[in-house]
């Protein structure tokens, strides 16, 4: 699969920050805010319904309007940020972390190390990824943890890809062979060569990662297997506010909306586009 | 060393992957049979008999019958034995058995598959040509940023913004299902979008490299004209990167086909697996992915007889 | 009559002069050889006759083509002259054809499509052609599987397969063995003996010399001395042109031996090979302190594998290798062909010192005495490999391997990369020093000029076993 997207990251350096980049952090930063303190500022409970008051326009009480159960939208907005972020998080940092160090033991080490565990990451991307998920998921529906595992476990196979092709190369080359000779420890030769070689790509890596879980997350719960309603997450919300379009258009694009702009804040902070 | 032909190679390494796939599929199949509450015993026997006609006895006969009583490995040696030999079981849903039913879907997840390269290609190939030719001209940098925007909408967001201006407001597509051609549009130009949101970029970059390239400036300063240069030394090269990315793509492609035919109840594979996991029907949550997963690999080899078919180098020994 | 005149030709980017003014005419049957470092401006020239000037340079002077002034045409009418009248070698053959077509199709098309010849008669000069470069049995391979050498024959029989009668060359024999070079050279030179006219352009004066004809130095873009290529070389009157020529590994002074100590490694019935294959068969040395040894060959013939073996990166085949008592584990170091390479990228020089010179205990003053002494400045330490020229780096490295105490330092074409200049000053410093600290080298080179001069043993390594000679 990460032929091209190899090629691709091994041009990625430390970031000059330009303007679509700066857009893409002032964005992130602008939804890990929203998602800290927003939930105090907006008051309301997600989960509470008033059947009285259906899909009603935004109002001071309601920023946002509120669904066809008369939920309040920005509650339930910020509430399915809260759970396609830290999903995201989480899985990047448990894909990212080890998925890196054994890529860097495996390019290390070479032999059948890296042989076996090359052989278990091609086992996992035999399927699409997002088919192992959803069948994943499918073991136990509804489940979020079903959810992190399946996501965790199709993720971590490009940063062990990325490191271990990166990582063989950094430590093949005449700079490695030098400073072995002169006697360097490890720590100076992981410090001085490959962290500076393959930082920049692995950041590439587990934005874009934090893209697709986001994505695999809301894809799920729109199709239904997914996180369960009335559990607020995006894609399920898109799915429940679907039918009314019609009378309130102003809803089903919120989630959309949502959805669309940590998608690009994430890409843009690594450089816009991801050759997958 | 050995010199293996790479024809073979290639296809015992797709082969090994189909493999590789049906295993997986059946093992994750098992583990949501296991998974399921309740005794498997009674669940096969009410499937079987109805409920009203379905007791104790009944449920031992099948117990016996399918050696539900055997260890966990045992049984999963069983599952496995069963997937080999194609028998793929029986709709828990519909009764039927799964092969007829994946048999009939298959064409419909095939057309659309279909639909949305053309489409890709249609937008991808004439739009990164123009970018490639000048790059860093207008052209270019418009295509880029409609690329990341595009690529920053998931296949159902970008499905569900569709149908709401094209088939809702403007009425010109119908909304879902599939009756006739005009049906295919809007999927197709779902999918094909999303993959074009990134090949155009794919395109434009191997024309650049090409136009920049050395031999392609010798080729011009041996004396061969600028059309003979496109076409017995640009088109050529430039087009391997594109194809090689196009078998990239093709995970792109599958997840698309899965999430795409639910957003419009497009009667083929994907919207089957969706639907089989949400009814719990085991059977054919195995059969369609099975079915989708062999198609990702049969598209891959296709990929990689196209890239040896265009590039000699992989073909020499 | 004269087929190409330049004259008062001058390129600028923005207002700064890159390159001129020249003036030059050549007639049929003439050679013009332009010479000069790298950054001197000389493929300027060439590419302003060839109308290929990168769209952010301008020129200014008149360029005529068979008596029709050229520069003012457009860039179209330019290209119909391409193939036709002006035929180009080019600088990197490998990159220069394209790596899907098979060899012998690439020299076919230009009979085809150039010469106008039917497709069987094009097949029947192409495969004359290829004959006589000798280059039967690699008619159907592919770019990828040619040698350099072959690679920029083949280039050649593509060029002028068009039969124009000028033929514009830059750098042809960059990155060449000394064999293989004369060989392009040779062809070159049969050019004007056939009534073409050759515009050569190269840094190497054994090329000059070989296609003689006139000669043009320019040193940074400006014209320093011209006339015939051999009174120019005999009798260079400009300083920097006798520089230049004695950069020549040709001309250097042979330097003196200095007494030979201990034996520090001893290899003993050495078979080394890579993949397989045997390279190196039955090879006995032994290095003593404070000498310096050339390992001469042509490229491919196991030289950097020895080296290798000698700093103990690879086990050998067969045989043995000792090290004398009290050589420590960093007592073998290594000095690498491309300097950028062996220095980690992201890191500031003087860190890279540093950690070396932690490590190993070393004095940081002694570090920089050998700065001093390698005539580097301390500001270079501030920066990272990339903005430091090839010629310091090569001498960063020296002092870098120097902080680890090393008592056998290997180094692997370390200035072919370089300038004939500072090829010269680099090699004079690594021996200075390394003499004074009584270090032993083991130099690799496929230059036969440098291994002479700069060596008092020569080890000839060649495809077949030649009989090792020591001086």
């Amino acid at each position: 699969m990460s032929d091209m997207l190899l090629s691709n990251l091994q041009t990625a350096r430390w970031p000059k920050i330009k303007a679509p980049r700066a857009a893409g952090f002032v964005m992130l930063a602008g939804l890990a805010i929203c998602v800290m303190i927003g939930p105090d500022l907006v008051g309301q409970d997600p989960a509470k319904q008033s059947l009285l008051s259906p899909q009603e326009r935004p109002s001071a009480e309601h920023l946002l309007g509120t669904d066809h159960l008369g939920r309040d939208m920005a509650a339930r907005l910020l509430s399915g940020a809260q759970l396609s972020l830290s999903l995201a998080l989480l899985s990047v940092l448990t894909a990212g972390i080890p998925g890196t160090a054994i890529g860097v033991l495996s390019a290390w080490y070479g032999g059948w190390v890296d042989r076996g565990l090359g052989a278990f990451a091609d086992a996992v991307l035999a399927l699409p990824g997002l088919l192992l998920v959803l069948m994943l998921a499918a073991i136990a529906p509804g489940s979020w943890w079903a959810l992190y595992a399946g996501i965790s476990l199709t993720l971590w196979v490009e940063y062990y890809r990325y490191s271990r092709q990166r990582a063989r190369i950094v430590l093949s080359s005449p700079a490695v062979e030098a400073s072995r000779l002169l006697g360097l420890p490890v720590r100076l030769i992981l410090l001085r060569h490959l962290v500076p070689e393959i930082g920049p790509g692995l950041m590439t890596v587990a934005a874009f990662g934090a893209a697709t879980a986001v994505t695999a997350v809301a894809a799920l719960g729109f199709v239904s297997v997914g996180v369960r309603p009335p559990t607020a997450e995006w894609g399920v919300m898109m799915t429940e506010l679907l039918p009314y379009w019609r009378e309130a258009p102003f809803l089903i694009l919120q989630p959309v909306a949502c959805l669309v702009i940590t998608v690009l804040a994430l890409h843009l902070c690594v450089g816009g586009l991801h050759k997958r | 060393m050995t010199q293996t032909n790479p024809f073979i190679a290639a296809l015992a390494q797709r082969g090994l992957q189909a493999v590789v796939v049906a295993l997986i599929v059946g093992i994750v199949s098992f583990a949501m049979m296991q998974a399921l509450p309740g005794d498997a015993a009674y669940r096969i026997a009410a499937g079987r008999y109805g409920y009203d006609m379905m007791d104790a006895a009944s449920a031992e006969l099948v117990r016996q019958e399918l050696g539900l009583d055997r260890p966990f490995w045992a049984q999963l040696l069983q599952w496995l034995g069963a997937l080999a030999t194609f028998d793929l079981g029986q709709s828990a849903v519909y009764g039927t058995p799964v092969i007829d039913e994946i048999a009939t879907q298959l064409g419909y997840s095939l057309l659309l598959a279909a639909g949305a390269v053309v489409v890709s290609v249609l937008i991808a190939v004439p739009m990164g040509i123009a970018a490639g030719l000048r790059p860093g001209g207008l052209v270019d940098r418009v295509s880029l940023g409609i690329s990341i925007l595009l690529r920053a909408i998931p296949a159902f967001a970008l499905g569900v913004v569709l149908v709401l201006i094209f088939a809702v407001q403007l009425k010109l597509f119908p909304v879902a299902g599939f009756r006739g051609p005009q049906h295919l549009i809007l999927p197709s130009l779902t999918l094909g979008l999303g993959l074009a949101a990134v090949s155009n970029r794919v395109v434009r970059d191997a024309v650049v490299e090409a136009m920049d390239a050395e031999w392609r400036l010798f080729a011009r300063t041996k004396g061969l004209s600028a059309r003979l240069t496109l076409v017995r030394h640009v088109l050529r090269n430039a087009s391997l990167p594109v194809v090689t990315y196009v078998g990239v793509q093709m995970a792109y492609l599958i997840e698309g086909v899965v999430i795409v035919e639910t957003v419009f109840a497009w009667p083929g594979i994907g919207h089957a697996l969706v639907h089989a996991i949400f009814g719990r029907d085991i059977a054919m949550v195995q059969g369609t992915a099975l079915a989708l997963g062999l198609i990702y690999v049969a598209l891959n080899l296709v990929i990689d007889l196209a890239c040896r078919a265009i590039d000699p180098r992989t073909r020499a020994t | 009559m004269s087929i190409v005149t330049v004259s008062e030709l001058q390129v600028f980017a923005g207002d700064e002069r890159l390159m001129g003014p020249v003036s030059f005419a050549l007639g049929a049957g003439e050679t013009l050889v332009i010479m000069g470092e790298t950054g001197a401006g000389k493929s300027l020239i060439a590419q302003a006759i060839l109308g290929v000037l990168p769209n952010a340079l301008r020129m200014e002077g008149e360029i005529c083509v068979n008596g029709r002034r050229v520069d003012t045409l457009t860039p179209a009418e330019r290209a119909a002259m391409w193939g036709h009248e002006i035929a180009t070698l080019p600088q990197e053959p490998w990159l220069a054809l394209d790596p899907l077509m098979q060899a012998w199709r690439q020299v076919a098309e230009t009979h085809v499509h150039v010469a106008g010849l039917s497709r069987p008669q094009a097949q029947h000069q192409t495969a004359k052609d290829l004959v006589a470069l000798g280059l039967n049995g690699t008619e159907d391979r592919l770019p990828g599987q040619l040698s350099g050498g072959m690679a920029q024959r083949v280039a050649f029989a593509a060029a002028t397969a068009g039969r124009a009668p000028i033929l514009l060359a830059d750098e042809p024999t960059k990155g060449l063995d000394s064999d293989r070079r004369d060989r392009v050279t040779r062809l070159l030179a049969q050019v004007p003996k056939d009534g073409g006219t050759l515009l050569a352009i190269t840094h190497e004066a054994s090329v000059a010399r070989a296609l003689g004809g006139k000669i043009m130095v320019l040193r940074k873009g400006v014209l320093v001395e011209d006339g015939e290529t051999s009174s120019v070389l005999t009798k260079p009157q400009h300083s920097y042109t006798r520089d230049l020529l004695a950069a020549d590994p040709v001309e250097w002074e042979k330097s003196e031996a200095p007494p030979r100590g201990d034996p520090l490694l001893i290899a003993e019935d050495l078979t080394l090979g890579r993949g397989g294959k045997i390279l190196i068969d039955g090879l006995n040395l032994t290095v003593h302190r404070g000498e310096r040894i050339a390992c001469l060959g042509p490229s491919g013939v196991g030289k950097s594998t020895l080296l290798d073996t000698l700093a103990g990166l690879v086990a050998p085949m067969r045989g043995t290798l000792c090290k004398a008592d009290g050589l420590g584990s960093h007592a073998v170091q290594k000095l690498y062909q491309d300097p950028p390479a062996a220095f980690p990228a992201h890191v500031r020089l003087g860190r890279s010192l540093q950690d070396v010179a932690t490590v190993h205990r070393t004095p940081w003053d002694q570090v920089e005495a050998n700065m001093v002494a390698l005539k580097l400045s301390p500001a270079l330490l501030e920066r990272r490999p990339d903005a430091v020229s090839g010629g310091e780096l090569q001498r960063l490295s020296i002092v870098r391997a120097l902080s680890a105490n090393p008592m056998v330092l290997l180094a692997d074409e370390p200035t072919s990369r370089l300038d004939p200049i500072t090829q010269k000053e680099t090699m004079a410093l690594l021996g200075q020093l390394t003499e004074q600290l009584g270090i032993a080298v083991v130099l690799v080179t496929h230059d036969r000029g440098i291994a002479r001069a700069w060596a008092q043993r020569v080890l000839e390594l060649g495809p077949q076993p030649e009989p090792s000679h020591s001086g």
